[in-house]
């Protein structure tokens, strides 16, 4: 009989990458939508419901995401012995993509997107 | 509706029964001392419990029970579509808890300590959505103050008219609204 210790780990094998999965076959198979992830919403005039359009913001934060979400797997796998440190200047570059992310979001749902933004500077200039 | 709700409730009964009996098992046929019979009986049927309601919930995810297909839904946006913060949360979540289980499966312990680094990092991922879900909201309301939607209120003039008829005939109560549209250019 194997011991109580093995089989808890085994049960949380079979539990977390049976959740993992199904997650990600719903993220595959349409279950779980991804439309409209790269896709922010932009305050157009007053009065008028908020436009959609490709967001750079969220773009560079999914590329940060993925990339060091890998890179902490990585280094887990290389040695699972503890948790691995974060150094600070990645930590840093985290926050300053999340920053992007929040402040892009918040100017186009309160002032509009930049190139709008530009372009009514540019009819009020004399 | 009651269907479904009646075979969750014996799955429930049946995982119960299942750990009783895998107790019973140890404690009645496996050899060892009475104390040791009890230890091993509690920790193998809160084992069993432990898996077998993890894989209900699971079954349910899988086969549709428990609805999963709005988790990176993206509330009150213009859209409707998949919020990045709510991807993001995901895939930090998935990575921390794989690192765990794969340090617990080769040290057999847990970690004596969880770095300030991973802990800052989730926190600055639940503190983004949080603030992400902030301004969203904020846009919603401070829009231009005058529909809680963000639409303007319809122009125009609006006539109230009250009519009481006399007791004698019946008393009834008419109110009329009329909203005068203002010609459009």
């Amino acid at each position: 009989m194997p011991s109580a210790a093995e089989l808890a780990i085994w049960e949380g094998v079979i539990l977390l990458f049976g959740f993992i999965g199904v997650v990600l076959w719903k993220l595959v198979t349409g279950g779980i939508s991804l439309e409209y992830l790269l896709y922010g919403d932009a305050r157009v005039r007053r009065g008028a419901p908020p436009s959609t359009f490709f967001s750079p913001g969220r773009a560079q934060m999914l590329m940060m995401t993925v990339i060091f979400a890998g890179y902490y797997l990585l280094q887990v796998i290389q040695d699972p012995t503890h948790f691995p440190d974060v150094p600070d200047g990645v930590l840093a570059v985290l926050a300053g993509s999340h920053a992007v992310y929040l402040g892009g979001k918040a100017q186009s749902l309160y002032l509009g997107r930049a190139r709008d933004l530009i372009a009514l500077l540019n009819r009020r200039t004399p | 509706m009651k269907t479904d709700a009646r075979s969750s409730t014996i799955e429930f009964w049946a995982s119960l029964a299942l750990a009783i009996v895998v107790a019973f098992i140890i404690a009645i046929w496996v050899p060892g001392k009475p104390d040791e019979k009890v230890v091993y009986a509690i920790e193998y049927g809160a084992l069993v419990i432990t898996f077998l309601f993890g894989f209900m919930v699971l079954a349910a995810i899988a086969s549709g029970k428990i609805d999963i297909s709005q988790l990176l839904e993206e509330k009150g946006s213009a859209g409707g579509g998949a919020s990045m913060s709510r991807f993001q949360l995901l895939i930090f979540t998935f990575v921390v808890a794989i690192s765990l289980l794969l340090i617990v499966v080769d040290v057999h312990d847990f970690p004596k300590a969880i770095p300030t680094g991973v802990l800052a990092l989730l926190g600055i991922s639940a503190t983004t959505y949080a603030v992400s879900k902030g301004i969203q909201v904020g846009s919603d309301g401070a829009d231009d103050g005058d529909g809680e939607d963000g639409s303007t209120p319809p122009q125009g003039v609006v006539t109230h008219t009250t009519v009481v008829a006399p007791p004698e005939a019946g008393g009834a109560v008419t109110h009329t609204t009329v909203v005068t549209q203002p010609p459009t250019a």
